[in-house]
């Protein structure tokens, strides 16, 4: 122990032992009649160097590990140098690994694992209605709905509300669109979010006629009121009327709703539901519902609560007849992430994977370098190195080697972390991952998984250390006799490599097919040379239909004579934007208009000129014309689903359809007489038709805010600052914002699967590529091993072609088990990524094909260049030097 | 650590070793001074081997050192043998009895 804690005082005495041995040492000789000069010359010659005598000294003492420990690492790093092909292979292929994993786990962390800053987030739970005959799955709830769950539901203390909406602010600096969520007064104190200025809002300021307030959030209050402390209780002009602030919303502040709730995880501001959800009709789905259970009830009571009062209600009112409706409760964060989840568990199991292969192939290299150096390492044996002096050089070479590639590690997980955030799919904007960082539990993981590859790295180091004694030497070092276990190890290693790399292999070919599929989805309209932008009417002063429609005929006729532009067309929500989607209840001649309930149907309101601008293809009749408007009688556009379903073989042209229309009055059940159908288009979710669609006539029926989408010709592009002018000319106090490309839109649509496909494929490569270096070692290996053998034969008159295909075909026997091993595991995992195929089977046979030949290809060109290397030896030269 | 047998140098100049200590306690050079006289000069003790030899045995409690004077009044380090030390040499001499008996009648058989 003192050798560990005293390590200058030991040295010190092995100093003035070896002085006093030298002195004695000299006197004897002295005495002995021989010159003083020449007695010390003599005497350190017998000794040799002392410095030599030190060291070896050092190395015998026990814990003597602390000590020499620099110098252990200095000869680590001197040793690595010597190979820097090996030490940068084994740094890298652990970098990539551990990198890949960190920055992985820590998006995993921030999505699936840490729960939305709310208090007590695991208490809450959302609250949807199935309209399952209808084919809307997670409908949204309406007011007499939620006012009822609240007063029935006993599970839960209290339910609140949420709906976006858009609103102009005004006055103090250039008029701007913001994005609000309309709330009920108890939505912020039930998630138990504090302001971090003012109050939350009073029941009282919630409903008809209420005082009109709003909390800004923090990102609001920042830009456009410079963070004034003082703006609690000033007035501000939203959508021309007054609004007094009464608070501003803490900055870590974000709603984590599911994707398909359309609630933005950022809104810019928050106002009480300006109305009486006791007023609204029942059939009208809007509410996004959280709510809070009451203590000592379990999640499941509550489920099972929500489904029986749903139950009673769908019994005790008509709207509901022929809905098949039900209501359910679900986790607020398992709803979150519910649409992430299988891509991050993908993501996780391919870095696994990768992880695991990294580790084999880093076992592998250095089982390589250990038989490289066994001669060497038997040498030192020889002449004296103790085994544990060896096995301690062997472990501190592998900890430089496992630090080396956790420091790298950690660098590439920091630069792959800014890839995944960058590239991330809208799916997973929703998790405030611009914030993210590899935080401490990450890189305590990240240690971890480095420490476990250090260990893997130096037992497989060290049971090549042991091997290396007297009888090794012995037996003669310079054969190459001693090492078939070895050998077999290898072997086994590089089979595993390949079955691993199969497997990614095959995930990330079965996500490139469900990609390409996915392309090749036609959603009913053409994206390509649409430029939209939105603009949104204040109320105040487009009160009326006709007024708004006023204000669209001449924006469109001027945005029509821009040169290069085709189409020119107006749709109240773009296919895969993020608002909310608007859905209507519909009934036809010849049903039960009380029974509206089993049929709902998507709606938009768009302009005469939005299918031509699209590309959307009329089955039937005619599309809107200018003519449908305020003077006209009402009409209404169907989709080819909708028309099959009311109208099975029968021209639905001319019929009679009752829907939503949105009037000065609100929104009125209207009959209109169906003019056109159009095919079916996919704007909610590219892999899937999701409910029938209506569209009614915006000169009838408009809504607020709309997009307005321009078709230019060929190369011809309209500048941003363009229709700005053109807004401006019309109207100065109105915001353009959203101004995209439509082709954007649909990208988002991909995002998900863009996403995984880009990192599987990477990975995989990455796999593919340790696969092939694997394959390459050891076949390189065996060749130099069995150098005299093939010299033989060479010698006894053999081809070069039958030499070169022996080593082929062993390279080939090797990736072909591998191969098999891995077709099967992948059979067998790729199934837990099922959810993430589109249009491919997770037993692709293609796919299967394609990864076989594609390794086989690998393996041969991996083999190839040891098989040539094979045919050069001399024949002479080779017996010469064994 | 146990010295495993295949260390048959050094376990040689082990035995020495603790075999020259068992008649007293001695400082490093009177160790190499004594070995040489026993073995007439047939092992010459280099300090690169010797001293890495005496350190490890006293790590392996075989031995035990305390400064003390030399003859000549010099301060020096002094080992003897611990318990275990005699154990191991008890040990090691019937060891090396045994293998030096049979190479024995090895190389009487090849001579006949």
């Amino acid at each position: 122990m003192r050798n560990l804690f005293r390590p200058a005082a030991r040295e010190r005495e092995l100093d003035e032992e070896l002085r006093a041995y030298v002195d004695v040492a000299v006197q004897a000789r002295v005495a002995a009649g021989m010159g003083a000069a020449e007695a010390r010359r003599t005497v350190m010659a017998q000794m040799g160097k002392v410095d030599t005598v030190k060291e070896e000294v050092r190395a015998v003492r026990a814990g003597a590990g602390l000590e020499s420990l620099g110098r252990d690492l200095a000869l680590a790093l001197r040793q690595l140098r010597r190979a820097p092909a090996f030490a940068a292979a084994v740094v890298a292929t652990l970098a990539l690994a551990i990198g890949a994993n960190a920055a992985v786990f820590s998006v995993i962390q921030a999505v699936l694992l840490a729960p939305p800053a709310y208090r007590e987030p695991d208490r809450l739970m959302v609250i949807w209605s199935n309209l399952d005959l209808a084919g809307y799955k997670r409908a949204p709830l309406s007011g007499p709905e939620l006012l009822d769950l609240r007063e029935q539901a006993r599970g839960f203390q209290d339910i609140a509300a949420i709906w976006t909406t858009t609103a102009q602010i005004s006055g103090e600096g250039e008029p701007e669109q913001l994005r609000v969520g309309l709330v009920s007064a108890n939505f912020f104190s039930l998630l138990g979010v504090e302001p971090r200025l003012g109050r939350n809002f009073e029941p009282t300021e919630e409903g008809q006629g209420a005082p009109r307030v709003v909390i800004l959030s923090d990102a609001l209050w920042r830009r456009r009121f410079g963070a004034d402390p003082g703006v609690v209780g000033r007035t501000v002009h939203m959508d021309g009327g007054s609004v007094t602030v009464v608070g501003v919303a803490p900055p870590e502040l974000r709603l984590a709703f599911a994707p398909d709730a359309n609630v933005p995880p950022e809104l810019q501001a928050f106002a009480p539901f300006p109305s009486d959800h006791a007023r609204d009709p029942r059939d009208q789905y809007y509410l996004r519902t959280v709510g809070r259970l009451s203590s000592g009830v379990s999640p499941a009571e509550a489920e099972r609560e929500i489904a029986e009062i749903g139950a009673r209600m769908e019994a005790e009112h008509t709207e509901y007849d022929a809905s098949g409706r039900s209501f359910f409760a679900v986790g607020l964060q398992d709803d979150a992430v519910r649409p992430v989840r299988p891509v991050l568990l993908t993501l996780l199991g391919t870095v696994g994977l990768l992880l695991l292969l990294a580790c084999v192939n880093v076992a592998n290299l250095l089982i390589g370098r250990e038989l490289a150096r066994r001669e060497q390492m038997a040498v030192r044996a020889a002449l004296g190195a103790t085994r544990g002096r060896l096995v301690r050089q062997v472990m501190v070479e592998t900890l430089v080697l496992a630090s080396l590639g956790l420091l790298a590690g950690l660098a590439v997980g920091q630069a792959l972390l800014h890839l995944l955030v960058a590239f991330r799919p809208a799916a997973l904007s929703r998790f405030g991952l611009e914030r993210i960082s590899l935080d401490a539990p990450v890189l305590a993981f990240s240690a971890g998984v480095g420490l476990v590859a250090a260990v893997v790295v130096s037992l497989v180091g060290l049971r090549g250390a042991m091997r290396h004694d007297l009888e090794a030497v012995l037996r003669g070092a310079g054969r190459s006799g001693d090492d078939a276990p070895r050998r077999r190890m290898r072997r086994l290693l590089v089979v595993s490599q390949v079955a691993l790399g199969t497997i990614l292999l095959v995930g990330a070919g079965l996500l490139v097919r469900s990609f390409i599929a996915l392309t090749q989805v036609d959603p009913g309209f053409h994206a390509d040379r649409v430029l939209t932008f939105r603009l949104s009417l204040p109320r105040g002063r487009y009160r009326s239909v006709a007024a708004s429609t006023e204000f669209a005929r001449r924006l469109e006729d001027r945005l029509r004579a821009l040169p290069g532009v085709e189409e020119v067309g107006a749709v109240s929500a773009l296919p895969f934007d993020d608002l909310p989607n608007w859905s209507t209840p519909y009934t036809y001649d010849g049903v039960d208009p009380k029974s509206r309930g089993g049929r709902e149907a998507d709606a938009r309101s768009v302009s005469p000129g939005w299918f031509e601008t699209i590309g959307a293809k009329l089955v039937a009749g005619r599309g809107f014309e200018e003519a449908d408007d305020g003077a006209g009688p009402p009409v209404v556009i169907v989709d080819e689903r909708l028309a099959e379903k009311a109208w099975p073989g029968r021209d639905a042209i001319g019929q009679r359809l009752q829907v939503d229309f949105v009037t000065d009055q609100g929104f009125v059940p209207t009959w209109a007489r169906v003019v056109g159908v159009v095919r079916h288009i996919r704007h909610r979710d590219l892999t899937e038709v999701v409910r029938e669609q209506v569209y009614v006539p915006h000169r009838q029926s408009p809504r607020n805010p709309m997009a307005w989408a321009l078709r230019t010709k060929g190369e011809t592009r309209v500048e941003e600052a363009t229709i700005r002018r053109i807004v401006a000319q019309l109207d100065g106090e109105l915001p353009v914002y959203d101004v995209r490309p439509l082709l954007a839109y649909v990208g988002d649509a991909q995002g998900r699967a863009r996403f995984t496909m880009v990192l599987c494929a990477a990975f995989a490569a990455l796999a593919l590529l340790l696969a092939a270096i694997g394959i390459y070692g050891v076949m390189s290996y065996s060749v130099t091993r069995r150098r005299r053998e093939i010299g033989v034969r060479l010698a006894l008159g053999a081809r070069a072609g039958q030499v070169r295909r022996a080593v082929l075909g062993d390279g080939l026997r090797l990736a072909g088990t591998g191969l098999v091993v891995g077709l099967v595991g992948a059979a067998l995992l790729t199934r837990a990524a099922a959810s993430l195929l589109y249009a491919v089977s997770p037993l692709d046979p293609f796919t299967y094909a394609a990864v076989a030949a594609g390794l086989a290809a690998v393996a041969a060109l991996a083999s190839w260049a040891p098989a040539r290397r094979a045919t050069r030896f001399e024949p002479i030269e080779v017996l010469r030097s064994e | 650590m146990a010295t495993g047998k295949s260390d048959l140098l050094q376990g040689t100049l082990d035995l020495l070793i603790l075999r020259t200590l068992s008649l007293g306690p001695l400082h490093g050079y009177g160790v190499s001074q004594r070995l040489q006289q026993l073995t007439r000069g047939v092992f010459h003790v280099n300090a690169g081997t010797f001293f890495p030899a005496l350190y490890r045995l006293e790590e392996q409690g075989f031995l035990a050192a305390k400064w003390g004077r030399s003859e000549n009044n010099r301060r020096a380090r002094f080992y003897s043998l611990t318990r275990a030390g005699e154990k191991r040499l008890a040990h090691e001499t019937r060891n090396w009895e045994t293998v030096a008996t049979a190479i024995g009648r090895v190389l009487r058989a090849t001579e006949a």
